[in-house]
């Protein structure tokens, strides 16, 4: 509870209301798993609603511009979710959303404003347009710095994310059999006692139209099943958990399947129950071989948020956080060592953060964040490019939602492999005093991005080049740049995953949005490990 | 507009009756929010949505199903009351189930005001334009958040109960940086009357913190006595109330679990002038009247006078262990049973070196039987010696258990509660011991 209770508080601490304390504090009780979105019982039909979508664009934003906006966009979604949570040999909830309605965003002066309601029709669509208008006008009266766009592409298409089968195809017994199928692979080890499991499922269907003559329409899907198992040792007070291992991803029902997931409902028994008798953690310094389900939130927190031009910029000052990169050490600084190569991409198949075009229209596209371990590009939006005198956006806005406003977010940041297949076995053969990582722990950071403290989920003593036998109570901190320049070794391209985090919060009023980040088997020399339990 | 009682209860009624299966509970939820974000001292986004949402839970032979909607036509509330029982029928037995509440009584809070529910687009922009001037005048550089909203909500059971609540929410935040990027400060406050927020208390403050930061220096990690501000009491505390869970301490996996399957209530776990209650009718922070399932709120303690003197039973857990469901909490105070301490008396009794802590930020649990918790400080650090700032000081890591931080012998003085965002009504503390592990060179 806690694990969840103190992320919650982490990511929403000034966004709570009254309203929200049941949910905050983890008291509310059934369906409490999905994310605060509006729902709708229109459950089973796919594409939008059967109206003409381009008919309320065009009142949107001919009535904007009529008002004197300079650009406007409107964007109508509907987002359906299923959730199926189970615990031991019981089913706790299952349950499904929809969520559908409109935004109008505008810029008047150099300053936006944006409304949206949830009443999908011409005269709200006129009367919401008015009071984003409205907003705007309000405040450009004390604007200091208007805000101005570097111009995208007319486009227009269609576009749906990479899935074999549709999960909301899938009949509701299908994943009930799987979570409970999952759990018993767990219970059935020796000295596990709890084992909570769920999956979610997402699909997002998107329309956008802009002033610029922009339209199109996206349909995304993605998913995340996942779980925890707990060993209690009662006689000692001890108890250990294992989470899962695998990731959310921008796939399809196909991800139950393809991916062994029985094996490692198992495996995390075993792990579980090793925990209660692995050796404590010694502090010290160590190598370590961090394993792509542990390495990719560090990739996340440490390189893909210091990336984020927004925050450099100090827009993100009240809440995420800055930067320590700011525009005059592009191309400057050495940001790790020369064999670290970061791209940011959102073309990568099963990418969570994979699309067809960003919030505003533009085109997905693949850059160069770190070259040859140079800090050499940054994460834009069309508001975001011109501040550092580029020309066109690298198509990084998003909205979770129908009645969020859009703002820059992650694309999937990953980092290269070696362009030779090195295995994992090879990268330990090379240590003699060091920890193996797997898994996604307690994580930590600083609003700069610099010093972080990263746990995991299970951790192997390295002995003279062999993995000896388990740790427990490990944790590792470091800086971000004295981290990544003490990369000595990337594993190949057999030893690449694309693990994901479903949820990552940014933003006021808070917003979740969904990222991936590729990654081999990576190794690091002489790093500072503690002891969790010590402290 | 929001909705009205006598419009829910319609809504409500209308559902109910087409509920075909045994027991049935329904909610219904209205939001209206109005926001408006500044930064780098110029306006970034500004917004005004409109929620609402009817969602439902049925139990057919014990069979559980859920469904919602945002449609409130008889055909949207019909399909999802049909959704809703398809689930059911397809669901395993709910082992969780017990019938719903008949009619209880509810007393209200209060918490609503129209001008929040209402606010002035022009007024709201003055304010602001007003904090961009004097940030800049300062030469400082400002960020911030100002929100308001209301919300209506109503409840109600197929054994006749109904609820209708409203409330509001009215919050400003701020954090301001030097011009040079090297000091950062940080304040905010809420009020559920946007007429009793404060903002230009939350401006000055921010605004003061930054500039007396300026040229902050290093010093070593380790164990330090600390004066916290109410803001890092609620980063660090602000979720309390959720880790009393009963389940959880009688299956042993909570830092209230005892040896044995046992739990800690009844024991002394705290200073014993720690108090940690939820209120709903408490004049700062009122709280919905209605908590868990609907049960009638009620005061309660989780911890009096330092003894662990309640675990949060659910409705379900209660009748398994032969115990009455918590009614609550609905929001979370700590408080001294004594008398509560000045900012400037905690200062003055600081006798060895001792942290000002303002905020504590990217907190997470490292491990959860003792509560141990990892962060960083943010936006305000000094060190006190001899009673005075001497100075400010770079940000740190620390690695601390909760549980020791406000045991008997820890805590040395509390301060008087303020409102914070969340629901919480929380004291400055001062602490004897609170372990800091590494620099941190953020600002």
């Amino acid at each position: 509870m806690l694990v969840v209770l103190l992320t919650l508080v982490g990511v929403y601490f000034m966004t709570i209301s009254r309203r929200d304390f049941l949910r905050v504090t983890g008291i509310a009780l059934g369906a409490a798993a999905i994310p605060s979105w509006v729902y709708s019982a229109d459950l089973t039909s796919n594409p939008l609603p059967d109206f003409d979508k381009n008919k309320l664009a065009d009142a949107a934003l001919s009535s904007a511009k009529k008002l004197g906006a300079s650009y406007a966009d409107i964007r109508i979604s509907k987002y359906r979710i299923e959730s199926v949570s189970a615990r031991e040999r019981e089913i706790q909830a299952v349950a499904k959303g929809q969520n559908y309605g409109f935004g109008v965003r505008v810029l008047f002066k150099g300053t936006w404003g944006f409304a949206a309601s949830p009443l999908v029709n011409e005269k709200e669509v006129e009367r919401v347009t008015r009071e984003a208008v409205d907003i705007a006008k309000a405040n450009s009266a004390f604007q200091t710095k208007p805000i101005t766009l570097v111009d995208a592409p007319k486009v227009s298409g269609n576009w749906k994310s990479s899935f074999k089968r549709d999960p909301f195809d899938v009949p509701i017994d299908e994943k009930i059999e799987f979570l409970l199928k999952l759990n018993e692979a767990a219970l059935g080890v020796k000295g596990v006692s709890f084992v909570n499991s769920s999956m979610s499922w997402v699909n997002e269907q998107k329309f956008l139209a802009t002033t610029d003559g922009t339209r199109v329409e996206q349909y995304l899907i993605r998913g995340v099943p996942s779980f925890s198992v707990t060993a209690i040792d009662r006689a000692k007070g001890d108890f250990q958990t294992r989470n899962s291992l695998a990731q959310g991803k921008g796939a399809g029902w196909e991800y139950t399947t393809e991916y062994d997931w029985l094996g490692e409902a198992k495996r995390a028994g075993e792990e579980a129950v090793g925990k209660l008798t692995a050796k404590p953690i010694v502090p010290g310094e160590y190598d370590l071989v961090l394993h792509p389900s542990h390495l990719f939130l560090t990739i996340h927190e440490s390189v893909g948020h210091s990336t984020e031009l927004d925050r450099a910029l100090l827009w993100e000052a009240n809440y995420a956080g800055t930067s320590f990169l700011t525009p005059d050490k592009t191309n400057k600084l050495q940001f790790g060592s020369k064999i670290v190569n970061f791209f940011a991409d959102r073309t990568q198949e099963n990418g969570l953060a994979t699309t067809g075009w960003d919030d505003e229209g533009v085109p997905g596209q693949k850059w160069d964040l770190v070259k040859d371990g140079k800090f050499v590009g940054w994460q834009t939006t069309r508001s975001l490019a011109p501040l550092i005198g580029e020309k066109s956006s690298r198509g990084c806005l998003h909205a979770d939602s129908w009645n969020s406003v859009p703002f820059p977010r992650m694309p999937n940041v990953s980092l290269a492999p070696a362009a030779k297949d090195v295995s994992a076995d090879e990268l330990i053969s090379d240590v003699k005093n060091g920890i193996m990582i797997f898994g996604r722990g307690s994580y930590s950071i600083d609003q700069q991005r610099y010093n972080f403290q990263f746990g995991g989920q299970t951790f192997w003593e390295i002995k003279n080049g062999k993995i000896t036998g388990m740790l427990r109570d490990v944790a590792y901190q470091s800086r971000t740049t004295d981290f990544w320049n003490a990369c000595d070794a990337l594993g190949g391209k057999s030893t690449y995953e694309l693990p994901g985090t479903f949820s990552d919060g940014k933003g006021q009023p808070g917003q979740s949005s969904a990222v991936s980040h590729g990654c081999p088997v990576t190794r690091f020399r002489k790093i500072n490990v503690l002891n969790t339990a010590a402290d | 507009m929001l909705l009205t009682e006598q419009e829910a209860k319609k809504i409500t009624d209308k559902i109910l009756s087409f509920v075909k299966a045994d027991d049935a509970q329904v909610s219904l939820r209205n939001v209206k929010q109005s926001h408006l974000r500044f930064a780098a001292n110029a306006f970034l986004t500004s917004g005004n949505t409109v929620e609402r949402s009817a969602n439902i839970t049925v139990w057919t032979k014990g069979k559980r199903g859920s469904s919602s909607t945002t449609d409130f036509d008889d055909a949207s509330l019909k399909a999802m009351v049909e959704e809703a029982e398809k689930i059911a029928a397809i669901s395993p037995v709910d082992p969780q189930y017990l019938p719903t509440l008949g009619q209880q009584k509810y007393r209200d809070s209060n918490g609503y005001a129209e001008a929040t529910a209402n606010i002035s687009l022009d007024a709201r922009a003055k304010k602001i334009g007003g904090i961009l001037k004097e940030s800049i005048k300062d030469n400082v550089i400002s960020a911030g958040f100002h929100e308001a909203e209301a919300t209506a909500g109503a409840q109600a059971t197929k054994n006749g109960n109904f609820n209708f609540e409203k409330d509001t929410d009215a919050s400003l935040s701020m954090t301001v940086r030097t011009a040079d990027g090297q000091s950062s400060g940080y304040f905010g406050r809420s009020h559920f009357d946007i007429n009793k927020l404060d903002t230009e208390r939350i401006a000055r403050e921010a605004i003061r913190k930054a500039i007396e930061g300026q040229n902050a220096k290093s010093i070593e990690p380790g164990i330090y006595n600390v004066i916290l501000e109410p803001q890092a009491v609620a980063d660090l505390l602000g979720g309390i109330s959720g880790e009393f869970d009963a389940r959880r301490a009688e299956e042993g996996r909570s830092a209230f679990s005892s040896l044995g399957g046992k739990t800690k209530l009844g024991e002394k776990i705290f200073d014993e002038r720690i108090n940690i209650y939820s209120d709903p009718w408490n004049a700062e922070i009122p709280a919905s009247p209605s908590a868990q399932a609907g049960i009638p709120a009620e005061k309660i303690y989780l911890v009096k006078n330092g003894v662990l003197e309640n675990l949060i039973y659910s409705r379900f857990w209660a009748k398994r262990e032969n115990a009455e469901p918590t009614p609550g909490p609905v929001n979370t105070i700590i408080e001294s049973s004594g008398k509560a301490s000045a900012m400037d008396a905690m200062m003055q009794n600081s006798n060895e070196k001792t942290l000002l802590i303002s905020r504590f930020w990217y907190i997470r649990t490292t491990d959860p039987r003792t509560a141990s918790v990892t962060g960083l400080t943010r936006d305000g650090v000094w060190l006190i010696e001899k009673g005075k700032i001497a100075y400010p000081v770079k940000n740190l890591r620390f690695n601390q258990s909760i549980i020791q931080m406000l045991a008997s012998g820890n805590v040395e003085m509390i301060g008087k509660p303020e409102r914070l965002s969340g629901g919480t009504l929380l004291p400055a503390l001062k602490l004897k011991e609170f372990n800091f592990t590494s620099q941190s060179e953020a600002v």
